[in-house]
């Protein structure tokens, strides 16, 4: 696997592959996480503006859906880790009975690599 | 002459004939032309009643076609053709067969007009559909089908035992809109239930679509569910209930996905998640609720199928679909990445794809009716969607952390079929009022409001940036090979473990009951022989000529008293 990561710049990866590939350049990460950031700060701005008609109440309140995307979404990621905490078990939990701890058949797959 | 046949029985005869043909490309074409022969046959015989049958002295109606049934026929002949198309590399005549016949079930259960035809295409779709998880052929697979079936299975029990009560009450057997007071009504309810994965009967959807083939789960992804949904729409569209129940099935997988590995098991508990919208709208019951509904049904089967195939793909290619193990696989994999980001996009409902056209519709019916409660909670289900299957589905396995794996991309039939699925994704987002026209009833609902796209942006954009945030600090879970307890617990650990309890109790009770029954048998004998054996103090103080006396006065005495009498 190392190796992979390694022969990247030797073997020719598919073209769209290596367009694709921008993102793992040192700072698209950042690149990418302040675009996200301005185009949050545009919509917010934008929402305590213009005039609003929603059929529900709350929906009319300014910046209602930001608020309540990030703060739901964010409580949504606690709570699931609470909820792993709770049931968590090893992998093999239902084994043999159970195909979590299986290796897919051969016979149904076709893993070619893609220097091959 | 095309009312020749029922829709459903092209499927049936096509797997009859398919077995005449030997392996390759003729199978392959006759499994592409079934479907697109079925879409042409449902699509030309109008609406209308077809195909009245007797059976025992009930009337059957086989073909029932109208607005409502034809969308869902017309979904399901797609989504086999899709389907086939992505499994154009299979050999196995079982899974050839078994695929053709469950979309004939699937499709033969949305025309029927009465309920005993429903109940046999109902069991014909648990029968068929085994097989796609039994071909996996390993030990696990093989116990994961057997559960899978005795849910189905009893599903379909418990469907003719309520229909048997229905005809009790009523005397009719055909499938029309019921009311939830009797309790046939009520087991025909928890039998649609059973297959649409209500709450606490959900299970065997997570148990066992991860568990069938690379191609097997997609194609179940497309039927059973949506049969249901669809039989429920029939059944009991307006009931109260429905509304509560779809919002706790929009709203409790989001959680177990969150923290799922296996990507497949992801995918079914976010399809749980989305008949969750399609059940409150069936609750809500309005004209637009049931269009939501449909329409909803129709976007939901192919971006959910278009998901299961980019996975499938990335298993067909690494053999393994677990989070864990993968990452980064877009380098070599491109193609499938971005067909899996349409995918994740239409589920999320993004604007210009077709879960914002449809999904928009449910919440709108929602929001007119004023019921805020529920509406905040689908909206917020909403942004769960995004969650695991917006982010997590792409992210995880073509982004993120580098595994090292360098698959080559997918099989061209697998992406010719990616690429149909997603060109349907974007032309239902970008044309909905064409799309609109196939829907159960006429509307004129434009999707495309500035409030509704403005609103829908704020929400998923500002969930996304939540996500940034706590990915880049550390705060999302990790991705861990586990396997996360559900309700199945109850009938996989608890109930055995409670009947193997009960088995030892039971049998330590029954030995000690023979001992010291044993014991107490041997007391009572040694008692008696001692009080009246042939060596107790009663048999040794009267000789045996005593009894001949006694005797003789008890028939004297029996003389006597029938002479007087």
């Amino acid at each position: 696997m190392m190796e992979n990561k390694k022969d990247d710049k030797l073997k020719k990866l598919p073209r769209l592959g290596m367009w694709l590939s921008w993102v793992d350049k040192p700072r698209s990460s950042n690149k990418i996480f302040i675009s996200l950031i301005l185009i949050c700060f545009v919509l917010f701005c934008f929402d305590l503006i213009y005039p609003k008609h929603g059929y529900v109440e709350i929906e009319n309140i300014r910046g209602f859906y930001s608020l309540y995307g990030f703060i739901m979404f964010a409580g949504l990621i606690f709570l699931a880790t609470l909820l792993r905490v709770l049931i968590k078990r090893k992998a093999n939990f239902y084994s043999p009975k159970d195909i979590n701890s299986e290796k897919y058949p051969e016979e149904g797959l076709d893993p070619v690599n893609h220097n091959d | 002459m095309i009312e020749f046949i029922p829709t459903s029985f092209i499927f049936f005869l096509m797997a009859g004939v398919l077995a005449l043909f030997p392996h390759g490309l003729m199978r392959g074409v006759l499994l592409l032309i079934t479907p697109l022969l079925a879409v042409f046959h449902i699509w030309y015989i109008g609406f209308g009643n077809f195909w009245p049958y007797e059976f025992f002295g009930f009337d059957l109606e086989l073909m029932r076609v109208d607005r409502l049934s034809r969308i869902f026929v017309l979904v399901f002949c797609l989504a086999s053709f899709l389907g086939n198309l992505f499994a154009w590399h299979v050999r196995d005549t079982i899974q050839q067969v078994a695929a053709l016949l469950y979309a004939g079930s699937a499709i033969g259960a949305a025309l029927s007009g009465d309920m005993i035809s429903l109940f046999f295409y109902w069991e014909a779709t648990a029968l068929t559909s085994v097989f796609l998880i039994w071909a996996r052929g390993t030990e696990g697979a093989y116990h994961t089908g057997l559960r899978y079936l005795i849910v189905q299975i009893g599903s379909g029990v418990i469907l003719i035992a309520g229909v048997c009560l229905f005809y009790q009450e009523t005397g009719e057997v055909s499938f029309n809109k019921m009311t939830l007071e009797s309790l046939g009504t009520w087991l025909i309810f928890i039998s649609f239930g059973i297959k649409c994965a209500f709450p606490l009967m959900h299970n065997w959807l997570q148990d066992s679509y991860p568990a069938a083939t690379v191609t097997g789960a997609v194609i179940l992804s497309a039927f059973t569910t949506k049969m249901a949904i669809y039989a429920l729409a029939r059944g009991f569209a307006g009931t109260e209930i429905l509304i509560y129940i779809g919002t706790i099935m929009t709203l409790f997988p989001i959680f177990f996905a969150e923290i799922e590995n296996d990507m497949r098991r992801v995918l079914s508990y976010s399809l749980n998640n989305q008949l969750g919208f399609m059940v409150v709208a069936i609750g809500i019951g309005s004209e637009l609720a049931l269009n939501g509904m449909a329409g909803h049904a129709f976007a939901h089967i192919l971006y959910k199928a278009l998901l299961f195939m980019s996975v499938g793909a990335v298993l067909y290619r690494t053999g393994t679909a677990k989070a864990s193990e993968l990452g980064g696989l877009y380098r070599t994999m491109p193609l499938t990445a971005i067909f899996c980001l349409i995918g994740a996009a239409s589920i999320s409902a993004f604007p210009l794809l077709s879960g914002f056209v449809t999904k928009s519709l449910t919440l709108s019916s929602v929001a007119v009716e004023h019921r805020t409660i529920i509406w905040l909670a689908l909206v917020f289900a909403s942004a769960g969607v995004l969650s695991h299957s917006g982010i997590k589905i792409p992210f995880f396995t073509f982004f993120a952390h580098d595994s090292g794996k360098r698959p080559a991309e997918a099989p061209k039939h697998m992406l010719i079929a990616m690429a149909i699925t997603s060109a349907f994704c974007i032309l239902i987002g970008i044309f909905p009022a064409t799309f609109y026209q196939i829907l159960p009833y006429e509307t004129n609902y434009v999707p495309y409001t500035f409030d509704h796209v403005f609103s829908q942006l704020q929400l998923l954009f500002f969930a996304l940036l939540a996500f940034a945030i706590l990915y880049r600090y550390g705060f999302h879970p990790a991705e861990i090979d586990a396997t996360n307890l559900d309700t199945d617990i109850v009938y996989r650990k608890w109930m055995p473990s409670l009947l193997g309890l009960s088995i030892i109790v039971i049998s330590k009770l029954y030995a000690s009951m023979l001992i010291n029954g044993s014991i107490l048998l041997e007391y009572v004998h040694k008692s008696l022989s001692n009080s009246h054996g042939p060596k107790s103090a009663r048999v040794i103080g009267y000789p045996s000529s005593a009894m001949v006396v006694n005797i003789i006065i008890v028939f004297a005495l029996a003389l006597i008293v029938i002479f007087v009498s």
